[in-house]
């Protein structure tokens, strides 16, 4: 009996011992970091004015007169609901496609996941040159199909989308390979079944595929959406938040207010306000995540 | 009714071929223009309409920007970058994968969701107390230093997809091998080990590509030209022989996303199979 309990805790021991080195690397440069961001955003903090000091809520209250962060959550919106959308459906489409069975299959699934084996900062800064108004690629073939030349970039619901459209190609490839996967999952009696009732083609993808997905397309759609509030490389290198602040997002406004301004403290108080943003987009994705589930 | 039936087939088929032909053109030509760019000889670069099919190609571009800038240091930073934490993430990850999934402890779970939580910590919501622990640790360029965020970024996704490698295979092995007497290092390095190879493997091609792609934490923490990684060229390569900052040199940033792709590009068009098999896994299991 005694020994047996001591091979237990020697487990246990172990078990610690083993889990150690990972938990103590995050502990230290993500957990307590955090922790003190949340901190320093209650304090005037700069490293070129050589200020430390406490200042309350001031931080807070600065944000919600910033007209940058208005903007900023303005575009965070639009690009998170239009990104997830359209890399939803397409992502769903691409699935399909790739599922299918064709010659040179393989090939062109190895092609879809190329964007995402790419740099973002590769792709952003190539964007810029893709959507260049005179050279650029795009605009190469909306000329000869229309004989215009829109100023991408310049524009401020044009860039939006310019944003846009290059998160979703880069991104896209992703959620297609993981809805492949849902897809090979689904067995194939109950598409048999489907068919003795009736249903093919479209109407069998509508009552069978769509709600067997349904809570991993919830999922992927809360997880698309967190990343997309903390995009950072497209906007960076493609636009710099421009044209003004029309395409800025949280974490350019953390990046600028903190290693371009070097104002750490209002800086921490933007981080936080992106923390809470990912929390809330994660607290309610995971509701309905578990609304599909009883459902299903 | 036949023919009819073979008519429908054949506008299937053809829609169908049509739009795997759009989805290749959609992925493959943004990829081409960029190429393009890249090896067009000097003068060739601002045509109106484009031109496709160019004549002749250059390398100027590339001897440019290796003559400018210090690109193969750059690139060995990266691969080092990208290879180091890459080992360091695995060796620690597979140490707590192996007791979360083998040895029944309290607390197991806790490490679980503790990691996942953390890992939905935004970088950006850490970088700024970071930078100053760095300055005060010294650990500001020096390639250790970003070794331990490189490491840190990729340590709850690892540790989760081994964990659920593990949970695949079998226990009834390392059993054996523990009433032979075995004890944990070599059972962990002589059973273990072979078993979940492929995950291994897995998690070090995708792993690598996500070190080699990095580009905030190196933005931030990298200043030194010895520390500096090959993302960090695209902005500088623009530049090289410029007369203001309008003047931007689209062929040297199109020769370095050709350098910083070409690597990932292999390690995808080979393992493809291997990149997907991880990529889900992270999500299924």
């Amino acid at each position: 009996m005694f020994s047996r309990q001591n091979l237990s805790t020697r487990r246990i021991l172990l078990a610690w011992l083993l889990v150690t080195p990972v938990v103590l690397w995050r502990l230290l440069t993500s957990v307590y970091p955090f922790l003190r961001t949340f901190y320093i955003s209650f304090f005037d903090n700069s490293p070129v004015r050589r200020t430390f000091d406490f200042v309350g809520l001031d931080n807070y209250m600065a944000l919600t007169r910033d007209a940058n962060v208005d903007a900023t959550l303005t575009f965070t919106l639009f690009f998170t609901v239009t990104s997830v959308a359209l890399q939803v459906v397409l992502g769903l489409a691409i699935a399909e496609l790739l599922n299918q069975r064709f010659k040179m299959r393989n090939f062109t699934r190895a092609v879809n996941l190329l964007p995402w084996a790419m740099a973002p900062i590769v792709i952003a800064t190539a964007a810029r040159w893709i959507f260049h108004q005179d050279y650029g690629l795009i605009n190469d073939i909306i000329w000869r199909l229309s004989g215009e030349r829109p100023l991408w970039l310049v524009n401020f619901t044009t860039a939006r989308f310019a944003v846009t459209i290059t998160d979703v190609w880069k991104n896209t490839a992703f959620l297609a390979v993981i809805f492949l996967s849902g897809l090979q999952g689904i067995p194939l009696e109950l598409y048999e079944a489907a068919k003795i009732d009736g249903a093919d083609g479209v109407r069998s993808y509508w009552y069978v595929t769509l709600p067997l997905l349904m809570p991993l397309i919830i999922s992927m759609i809360i997880f698309t959406a967190i990343f997309r509030v903390l995009t950072f490389e497209i906007v960076y290198a493609l636009t710099n938040g421009g044209p003004g602040t029309a395409t800025s997002l949280l974490s350019y406004l953390v990046y600028l207010e903190g290693f371009r301004v070097l104002n750490f403290g209002y800086a921490s108080a933007i981080a936080m306000l992106l923390f809470f943003i990912v929390l809330v987009v994660g607290v309610v994705g995971y509701g309905f995540l578990r609304r599909a589930w009883e459902r299903l | 009714m036949n023919t009819q039936l073979n008519l429908k087939r054949g506008i299937r088929t053809t829609l169908f071929t049509l739009m795997v032909i759009l989805f290749m053109i959609v992925i493959l030509l943004p990829i081409y223009y960029i190429f393009l760019t890249a090896f067009a000889p000097s003068g060739k670069l601002f045509t109106v309409p484009l031109t496709y099919f160019p004549r002749s190609l250059a390398i100027a571009r590339f001897q440019d920007i290796f003559g400018a800038l210090p690109i193969a240091r750059y690139m060995l930073n990266s691969t080092l970058l990208a290879t180091f934490s890459t080992i360091l993430a695995l060796t620690v990850s597979l140490l707590a994968a192996y007791a979360i999934a083998r040895l029944d402890f309290p607390g197991a779970n806790l490490v679980m969701i503790g990691l996942l939580a953390s890992s939905m910590l935004p970088g950006t919501a850490t970088v700024i107390p970071l930078f100053q622990m760095f300055q005060t640790l010294k650990l500001m360029d020096t390639l250790h230093g970003l070794l331990i965020l490189y490491g840190s970024a990729l340590l709850p996704i690892t540790t989760w997809v081994l964990v659920s490698f593990l949970r695949q295979v079998p226990v009834e092995i390392e059993d054996a091998a523990k009433v032979d007497g075995a004890s944990f290092f070599p059972l962990l390095w002589r059973i273990v080990l072979p078993v979940i190879r492929p995950g291994i493997a897995t998690m070090f091609l995708i792993n690598f590509i996500i070190g080699w792609n990095e580009f905030f934490t190196p933005l931030i923490f990298a200043r030194g030209a010895g520390v500096k990684v090959i993302t960090m060229a695209l902005s500088e390569a623009q530049v090289i022989g410029a007369r203001s900052e309008f003047d931007v040199s689209w062929g040297n940033m199109s020769a370095v996303a050709i350098l910083t792709t070409i690597p990932v590009f292999i390690i995808t068009l080979i393992f493809q199979r291997q990149i997907v098999e991880g990529i889900t896994s992270g999500v299924f299991k």
